[in-house]
């Protein structure tokens, strides 16, 4: 039930999308009544995605009645935006296309051009001016908030490549560790000779 | 010794003459027909819409079916089949109470679902419609009420087309013993008070208290499935059993 809970939130979320983004439903036009089945194999879970001309319905169900089906992990799933990828996750048997590939298209280009007027709606409640400077400012934070993590992803990188400069290798070691033995063993053998010497005199 | 006994059906925990259950179930049904969404919302807590999701899920209901949404009373999975549907489709929210068909088409209506949904008052036992005409029938919450459920069945069965599924959303027995003590509580002394204090109607929720215990458990109603006829039937208990959706087909 938890899951289904979870997917009635999804879903609820998604069809706030369609009502934010007045474009969509035009852009999910192609593939309405077009049964989607998304079967993520890690997870053992499978899910329907459909779109019926006003609403998007999303099931988690066993069904497996559909038009498109793809079955994946849910790592390679999110690897599917790179279409490139697509004929060597296949070749490897990580991705299972099955059916009209379209329609997984024609809902992927649909979100992926989702396109929300988000100060035009916030404009609703707080009015046109004040939504305008709460978009910039949240633009502003969001741009400085991708340079910082820039910064923090080079300094790590930096860090990290001056780690790996004083850092000795495990070869070196192995080699250390045999330089060493070596060495022991000649100063067995000359503790050995000394002693002899001392015997005979 | 009686010439003529009178056949006689539960009606909660009292015995009935067969005759009488249809009009006092419908009773109940006039009197709550008004508070019946926001008492299944208060009820049970809200869970009542994942149930039904969950019938819907299990339903393989597409484009260009023929639903049948028997004691569909407010119309929730009609609601939802009618945009499943499309078009090429068609659902018939039937219900024998008059005063939930009139609540349901209006719920329908200010959703602004029209054109491909019937609105038809019916009895299970005697469905008005030719043989091997539904894709889909489903009915929730709704076969406890009625007298002859066996008879039920089997009309549900004829209507069906070769391939298509019935689904049964109905109270059931809680599987574990605390969970039955808590909703047996729960049902007979928190249930009634709601009614009373929301839709001024305390008896008519004991009745659904009492209907739910007389009411065959997960078992019995895949044996009575079996018996009229349906095929592969299975049931998935939802929230520890105190609902099952069972599955039957007709081939």
């Amino acid at each position: 039930m938890l899951t289904n809970f979870l997917v009635a939130v999804v879903e609820r979320i998604l069809n706030t999308a369609l009502v934010l983004d007045s474009t969509l439903i035009a852009k999910l036009k192609p593939v309405t009544q077009q049964r989607l089945l998304i079967d993520i194999r890690d997870w053992q879970q499978q899910f329907v995605v459909v779109f019926t001309g006003q609403n998007l319905h999303l099931y988690n169900t066993k069904e497996t009645l559909y038009d498109c089906m793809i079955s994946a992990n849910i790592d390679t799933l999110m690897a599917l935006q790179n279409p490139a990828m697509l004929t060597q996750l296949i070749r490897q048997d990580k991705l299972d296309l099955q059916g009209d590939l379209n329609i997984a298209q024609g809902y992927s280009n649909a979100f992926a051009a989702m396109d929300i007027d988000w100060p035009e709606h916030l404009s609703r409640y707080i009015g046109d001016v004040p939504a305008q400077q709460v978009w910039q400012l949240i633009t502003q934070l969001k741009s400085q908030g991708d340079k910082t993590q820039l910064k923090l992803n080079n300094t790590i990188t930096h860090l990290c490549q001056d780690e790996l400069a004083v850092t000795i290798h495990p070869i070196e070691l192995e080699q250390f560790k045999q330089h060493t033995r070596q060495l022991k063993g000649q100063v067995a053998q000359l503790e050995m000779r000394i002693n002899q010497l001392l015997q005979s005199n | 010794m009686n010439e003529n006994p009178e056949k006689t059906a539960h009606f909660g925990y009292k015995t009935v003459a067969e005759t009488e259950k249809a009009s006092m179930v419908a009773d109940v049904f006039h009197s709550v027909a008004t508070k019946y969404d926001v008492m299944n919302d208060l009820m049970s807590f809200g869970i009542h819409r994942l149930w039904k999701r969950q019938t819907i899920a299990s339903s393989g209901v597409r484009k260009g079916h023929y639903v049948l949404d028997l004691a569909g009373g407010t119309g929730d999975l009609t609601a939802k089949f009618s945009q499943l549907v499309g078009d090429t489709g068609q659902v018939v929210l039937g219900d024998i109470n008059s005063s939930m068909l009139k609540v349901g088409r209006e719920k329908l209506h200010n959703l602004g679902l029209v054109g491909n949904i019937d609105y038809v008052q019916m009895n299970a036992e005697a469905l008005p419609f030719p043989d091997n005409s539904f894709d889909l029938i489903t009915i929730a919450f709704g076969l406890r009420n009625v007298t002859d459920q066996n008879k039920a069945l089997r009309s549900m069965y004829r209507i069906l087309k070769p391939g298509g599924r019935l689904l049964v959303l109905e109270f059931s027995k809680p599987e574990h013993e605390l969970l039955n003590k808590a909703y047996d509580f729960y049902s007979f002394n928190l249930l009634p008070k709601m009614g009373e204090l929301v839709a001024n109607d305390g008896e008519s929720y004991k009745y659904l208290a009492e209907s739910i215990r007389m009411h065959p458990d997960q078992e019995t109603l895949k044996t009575m499935m079996n018996d009229a006829g349906f095929e592969q039937t299975t049931y998935q208990n939802l929230t520890g059993g105190i609902v099952a959706l069972h599955r039957g087909f007709k081939y």
